[in-house]
């Protein structure tokens, strides 16, 4: 824990060297989450979900994506709080090889960040799925950086 | 066994196929009490090409033990073996399966880019021996007869090659030169020759410099002077020149010695005769190497990826066809020529799906041919008579099956040998029965699974004694009762062994529990049957889960289930009044006179909505293996073909396995259906 960049795992660890990367922000139950960009595959509006028994509540079940089976994840029961009624769009990402669907309320903006701009978040134990925090460029506000891997991380 | 490499991934697979008909030879060799001539001249070929590839591949030890074995049947080919040298017969066929094992080991060893046995002495002494004790007092004949000794001369001389030339029994020659600064030119030469051997017989042609398979400083005087070859006659030479202008890298090529000398003529009616007196020997030989041309020509290997690939997206097919046909536009559309051109479409389908599916399915006959070394092996070891009967080889199942029964089988095989037939043939004897035990392996295809059974007439499994070992080590309790058939299933059961003593092939413990688990991960069952003294007949089931096979749609609730046609055997509506209860809540249903049991689909997967009356749904009687229970859905709505998707990765760390979720399936109209699983969902039940 000494130095800052130790205290961000995921993707921005080695951001050692300035590194400019892109951002997609998007709303989830009123918060400003962000992804990077290069592990978004695709945002659908229309689809439908089946679902899946014997899983946790967050996996809402799975979708048909042109012939692919994937997994839908409810990105705010997963975070730990009440389902979203507004989540309706379907951000399709793919960290590691594993393609996920996650349910969110809407997307933002895109950002171009680099990654020295990253600030450790606050209380990281009562928000263990957000790797860093930021200013959004824009001045409109703030975005919290997902971590992929505890997202989806089998614990 | 993948490796990454093209090249080693080829030698690979070439190499263990090779081993395998090796293996094959020798083993028949051994029954049929001596190697014939077609046999020695098969295992000549083998070695000669495990040598020349293993050369390729720049791996020395294995190149020089393929060349001693080599040696050693070249010697049997010239050679028949004198009556005093049938002793040896033993030694040989011992030492060949020597070999055999050594390369399948180094083979293992590459595949997992481990480093080669370094010390390959002892192999290569006890060929060394043995081809002293086979050529005793005769010489080998001298002379050019053969390339071998040439070979062997340049060998030992220190590769002299300016001096070299081609023998003096093959006037036509052929000067080939290589394009400058190719690299690697002993090698393009060394292909040459090997391509040429398809169809020259070994003496019929020899080539300068003659290390060129094994001397990296020959291609030198490739460079240098090129690449001379000779023929006996001008045709096999016509031949070569086809070879030669096919070649990659050949820069030019030139005849010489066309019209023979006077002092050459003699020489070559001489080696006319010869022929004509190795006629007999060498004809049958040529033609064999013709048959197997034409033999390879038809058949190719593809990669499993591919396969893969390609059933996938025959299966994005069948599913785009029923999309496109169940279009919502169409509906109550009577169109005449759509319709006509939809069911031709649907039977090209069919059609593809077909032979796509038939393109994984291979015979299990090779698998099984393995098991012959292992009884032979087992039988000597053991001092035990006993022969292996294979039914069914020609059984065609997926090829991800045949490469994970192979090891299952063995384990079986290796049991029935050990602690199925009886200690000595003595004792068979008294008993009554055959001396020559017998082990049966079988496979049989009944269009929904593949049944494999391996059995014995040995004395079968000793009840008293495996309840003892099965209170022994926990499985069962002391005060319990215990059927038969209970008994039996303890040998399945992790870390049960009865043998007190473990040996060199079973009785681990483990074993039984392997073949019961890796029977399992292919979705299969085992079941053992046996009767004291009579043997022990053990049973594997595997479905035939292929990509796309008939399901049954069911609803429950909003969900839709596919359940394999296979494994329904009957639906019914029924009563209220016919559903009746045990001791322990539990739902039953009487049906031609036996009672089963009730699972209710809703219940077991948390389903909101859905039927809970009885006579609101329908009862669906499956049946696995021995398994036999009802499932109740609100719903059946119709057979479909479906393409089984496996579920993402990510899912499987919730195991929804265990709760009879086998797959996905994407219906008609885009939606997903979940695969039941028989088995696993009666599982799942009873855990509830």
């Amino acid at each position: 824990m000494n130095t800052e960049n130790d205290r961000i795992p995921g993707a921005v660890t080695e951001a050692s060297t300035s590194v400019t990367r892109k951002y997609l922000i998007f709303i989830s139950d009123g918060l400003k989450l962000a992804i990077d960009a290069e592990h978004v595959v695709e945002i659908i509006s229309q689809f439908s979900i089946t679902f899946l028994p014997k899983t946790p509540d967050y996996i809402k079940g799975v979708f048909n994506m042109r012939g692919s089976i994937i997994p839908v994840m409810d990105l705010s029961l997963r975070m730990g709080k009440a389902q979203s009624t507004a989540a309706t769009l379907l951000l399709v990402i793919k960290y590691r090889g594993t393609q996920i669907g996650l349910l969110v309320d809407s997307v933002d903006q895109m950002a171009e960040l680099d990654d020295s701009r990253l600030l450790p978040p606050i209380s990281p134990a009562s928000q263990p799925f957000v790797s860093a925090m930021c200013a959004i460029p824009d001045g409109s506000g703030t975005m919290l950086v997902l971590d992929c891997e505890r997202l989806l991380s089998r614990e | 066994m993948s490796s990454g490499n093209d090249i080693l991934d080829m030698y690979l697979y070439e190499t263990g196929g090779l081993l395998e008909q090796l293996e094959e030879t020798v083993l028949q060799a051994e029954r049929a009490g001596g190697f014939s001539q077609e046999d020695i001249n098969e295992i000549f070929r083998i070695m000669h090409t495990v040598k020349g590839s293993s050369a390729m591949m720049e791996l020395e030890k294995p190149a020089e033990v393929a060349h001693r074995i080599e040696d050693l049947f070249f010697i049997l080919r010239e050679n028949s073996l004198t009556q005093e040298q049938q002793e040896h017969l033993a030694a040989l066929y011992e030492l060949v399966f020597r070999g055999i094992d050594y390369f399948r080991g180094e083979l293992e060893r590459l595949a997992h880019a481990a480093p080669l046995t370094d010390n390959i002495d002892g192999i290569l002494n006890s060929i060394n021996a043995l081809a002293q004790a086979l050529s005793g007092e005769k010489e080998n004949q001298k002379g050019c007869e053969n390339e071998k000794n040439i070979t062997d001369e340049a060998m030992t001389a220190g590769s002299t090659a300016g001096e070299e030339t081609v023998c003096k029994d093959h006037p036509c020659r052929l000067l080939v030169h290589f394009d400058e600064g190719c690299g690697m030119e002993h090698l393009r030469a060394y292909m040459l020759v090997d391509a040429i051997r398809d169809f020259c017989s070994e003496g019929s042609f020899s080539f300068v410099p003659s290390d060129v398979e094994f001397n990296p400083a020959s291609a030198e005087t490739v460079i240098e002077k090129g690449f001379l070859m000779g023929f006996a006659d001008a045709k096999s030479r016509d031949k070569a020149i086809s070879v030669v202008k096919a070649a990659g890298s050949v820069h030019s090529y030139e005849l010489q010695g066309d019209v023979p000398t006077p002092e050459n003529k003699p020489v070559k009616d001489a080696a006319a005769e010869a022929s004509a007196a190795n006629g007999p020997k060498a004809e049958p030989n040529a033609q064999q190497n013709q048959a197997e041309v034409n033999h390879k020509e038809s058949l190719i290997s593809v990669s499993l990826d591919k396969l893969d690939q390609l059933s996938a997206i025959v299966g994005e097919i069948v599913i785009a066809e029923s999309m496109l046909i169940s279009s919502a536009e169409l509906q109550g559309v009577r169109m005449d020529t759509f319709s006509k051109n939809a069911r031709q479409l649907r039977k090209l389908t069919a059609e593809l799906q077909d032979i796509s599916m038939s393109l994984r399915m291979v015979p299990v006959a090779n698998t099984f041919q393995k098991m012959n070394r292992i009884v032979r092996d087992m039988s000597k070891k053991l001092g035990k008579q006993a022969q292996l009967v294979l039914e069914g080889s020609d059984t065609e199942v997926d090829k991800t099956i045949v490469d994970s029964i192979g090891d299952p089988i063995m384990h079986m095989i290796r049991n029935s040998m050990d602690h199925g037939i009886e200690d000595s043939p003595q004792i068979r004897q008294a008993l009554g029965k055959d001396p020559v035990g017998t082990v049966k392996l079988s496979a049989e295809d009944t269009g929904s699974e593949v049944i494999i059974t391996v059995s014995d007439d040995g004395r079968g499994v000793d009840s008293e004694k495996v309840l003892q070992k099965a209170i022994q080590s926990g499985l069962a309790s002391a005060d319990g009762e215990y059927s038969r058939k209970d008994i039996l299933n303890f040998l399945l059961m992790p870390g049960f062994s009865t043998n007190s003593t473990v040996t060199e092939f079973s009785g681990r413990g483990v074993g039984m529990d392997v073949v019961k688990q890796s029977v399992e991960d292919l979705g299969g069952s085992v079941s053992i049957a046996s009767e004291e003294g009579m043997g022990m007949t053990t049973t594997i089931r595997i479905p035939l889960t292929m990509a796309i096979m008939d399901g049954m749609e069911l609803s429950v609730g909003d969900s839709i289930f596919t359940i394999p046609i296979s494994y329904i055997r009957q639906s019914m509506k029924v009563e209220e009044a016919d559903i009746l209860l045990d001791s322990g809540g539990g739902e039953m249903i009487k049906l031609h006179d036996r009672y089963y049991p009730l699972i209710r689909a809703k219940e077991l997967f948390g389903i909101p909505k859905g039927a809970d009356a009885i006579s609101d749904g329908i009862l669906i009687w499956l049946e696995s293996g021995d398994i036999s229970y009802c499932l109740f859905a609100d719903r059946l709505l119709g057979e479909q073909q479906i393409v089984i998707k496996p579920l993402p990765p990510y899912l499987n760390s919730f195991d929804i396995k265990d709760w009879g979720i086998m797959g996905c399936s994407i219906l008609g109209d885009g939606n997903i259906s979940i695969i039941l699983d028989a088995a696993n969902l009666y599982a799942a039940a009873g855990k509830n």
